[in-house]
């Protein structure tokens, strides 16, 4: 049985005291899983991982990451206790160069290992090592979002929290940004990922909850969420036909 | 023209520069318009002139370092009354400010800094009267260095401490964690959160560094000028006009900003008149207001 890295119980987070947005919602993810968080605009999904993340107020219910209670813990020492989260909007520091980036989020590591990462997220994303010296608010969507989830990956997280990376890019884009979690759940990190691509986010995904009012309405495989009529009629603006086919998977084959 | 306008708009260009750097961050990190930071720079000079009456009456007077007019009890004061004016300024954010921030409301934080504006001025006034002291009364004597230009040691040693505190803090903003940190902070609060920043601690540092400098600004003006309650008051206008002409959240920008300010306050005694110094930083804000808000190296608000 595999390890239990994130588990959320009986969340209930708001804004305000007494208006709680997410009113209720559970979720496990599994080591080396990506599980795909779906539902209509506005469900609370985006506030959902923004509790997990500490970045909005916790009403009542536990988060666990690997055994440990997060519940509590402030936003910032998230990042020393192995969760990192990428938001989906504004989620670099434009005005800082490409590396500061990076050397910002790696304030923890000693000189050496940051020296060495960054050169190891230069690897994950070559267009990027062209760019460090340039202010991040300058590239493009794209490259934005890879420097976001550098960023993110600095530290070494064991789960990678993003909110709709591929919001707002072209499509070549997006089927970048899908190849990259992929690429990155091989290199041992667990994905727990908030999409609007239902269709893209299914197929790299292995699990999947779909939120509705702030609680889990279906959760289940991935596959099996995609052929099931009523979920895709419903939450994922489809009329029920063929599962996703191997083609249709912007899986990546293994890159060398 | 005379040309010694050249040296007095420097000096008085450094002054004003150290404490737009103060205003500069706390505005770029805190998001608000400290107008209490006038009478930090008062409190650090009142601070350096009890601690160098302590070592006074502890080692006896001590000779100066010739040609200066002062030796090592009012450098280590400075050094001393720099972390007092640091602590000072957390001081006030811990009891007043952070509370208020809390609210969310910034312009009551705006409105608290005038409030402690004049209790800090008042306690001064209070405590030392409102009389003018001094660091010392020696004279110095101006010595020519070129081009119709004389320059007193004083000066030179206080223009090369500014040269070399500027550079300091924007190595600092530039190359170090803390200063990445505080950069971050101020782009983008909670992405600064998320990416593991301790806010809080960079807050800290921000008031420390800012009443450091004002500390510094103040013994400049104390040393050249004279000590009163008001002096760090009396400048604010400057400052302010400094830091917006500079671009809100840039050191470089502030420092810049006020040597343009000083030159141009000390240019303009020379060719209409003693009496329009005052008027020269507020026409040079509002044409940055109203020309270019964002100032020299300032960026548009995200
Ligand atoms: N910063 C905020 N302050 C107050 N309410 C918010 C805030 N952000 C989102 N909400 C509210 O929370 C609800 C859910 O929003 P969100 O979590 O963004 O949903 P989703 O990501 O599923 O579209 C919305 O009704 C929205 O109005
Ligand atoms: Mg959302």
């Amino acid at each position: 049985m595999t390890r239990t890295v994130l588990s959320v119980t009986d969340l209930v987070a708001g804004y305000e005291p007494g208006v709680p947005i997410v009113r209720g919602a559970s979720l496990t993810v599994r080591e080396g899983e990506i599980v795909v968080v779906l539902g209509p605009n506005g469900a609370g999904k985006s506030s959902f991982i923004k509790a997990i993340a500490g970045l909005v107020p916790i009403f009542s219910g536990t988060v666990m990451l690997d055994d440990e209670e997060i519940t509590k813990v402030p936003a910032h020492q998230l990042v020393r206790r192995g969760l990192a989260f990428v938001p989906q909007t504004e989620n670099i520091f434009p005005l800082m160069s490409v590396e500061d980036n990076l050397k910002v989020a790696g304030g923890m590591l000693d000189r050496r290992d940051m020296t060495g990462r960054i050169e190891e997220m230069y690897g994950l994303f070559p267009d990027l090592r062209d760019k460090r010296r340039i202010a991040a608010g300058n590239l493009s969507g794209g490259q934005r979002q890879m420097v976001a989830v550098a960023r993110a990956l600095m530290v070494r997280p064991k789960l990678l929290v993003l909110d709709e990376p591929s919001a707002g890019l072209s499509p070549k884009f997006v089927s970048m940004v899908f190849h990259m979690l992929a690429d990155i759940r091989k290199a041992g990190v667990t994905i727990l990922l908030v999409e609007q691509n239902a269709k893209a986010a299914l197929a790299i995904g292995d699990r999947a909850c779909v939120l509705v009012e702030g609680r889990n309405a279906h959760e289940g495989r991935a596959d099996a969420l995609w052929d099931d009529p009523v979920v895709a009629e419903l939450y994922l603006g489809r009329r029920h036909a063929a599962g996703p086919s191997a083609s249709d998977k912007p899986m990546p084959e293994a890159q060398p | 023209m005379n040309p010694q306008f050249l040296i007095d708009g420097l000096l008085t260009g450094s002054m004003i520069g150290l404490g737009a750097i103060g205003v500069t961050l706390t505005y770029s990190i805190l998001r608000f318009s400290n107008f209490a930071h006038g009478d930090l720079m008062a409190w650090g000079t009142y601070a350096t002139l009890l601690i160098v009456g302590a070592i006074t009456a502890l080692f006896g007077k001590v000779a100066p370092f010739s040609p200066l007019s002062f030796g090592w009890p009012l450098m280590l004061a400075l050094a001393l009354a720099m972390v007092v004016t640091g602590g000072l300024a957390l001081l006030l954010d811990r009891i007043l400010f952070s509370r208020l921030r809390a609210k969310g409301q910034m312009i009551i934080v705006v409105m608290a800094s005038f409030g402690a504006s004049m209790a800090l001025r008042n306690m001064l006034e209070f405590l030392f009267t409102s009389r003018p002291a001094y660091f010392s009364r020696a004279i110095q004597i101006a010595m020519p260095v070129g081009f119709g230009l004389r320059i007193t040691p004083d000066q030179i040693a206080l223009l090369i401490l500014t040269a070399v505190l500027v550079t300091l803090v924007h190595l600092i903003m530039t190359r170090s964690r803390i200063g990445r940190e505080m950069r971050a902070v101020s782009q983008n609060p909670a992405l600064a959160r998320v990416a593991g920043i301790d806010v809080a601690r960079v807050v800290r540092f921000t008031w420390l560094i800012g009443g450091a400098l004002a500390c510094v600004a103040g013994v400049m003006i104390g040393v050249l000028v004279q000590i009163r309650p008001l002096m760090g008051f009396d400048m604010l206008l400057p400052i302010f006009a400094a830091a917006i002409l500079g671009g809100i959240g840039s050191v470089p920008g502030a420092v810049l900003g006020g040597l343009i300010i000083g030159l141009s306050e000390a240019a303009a005694v020379q060719i209409v008149g003693a009496e329009w110094r005052a008027a020269v930083a507020f026409l040079i804000l509002m044409a940055v207001l109203f020309i270019r808000p964002i100032g020299l190296f300032g960026v548009k608000e995200r």
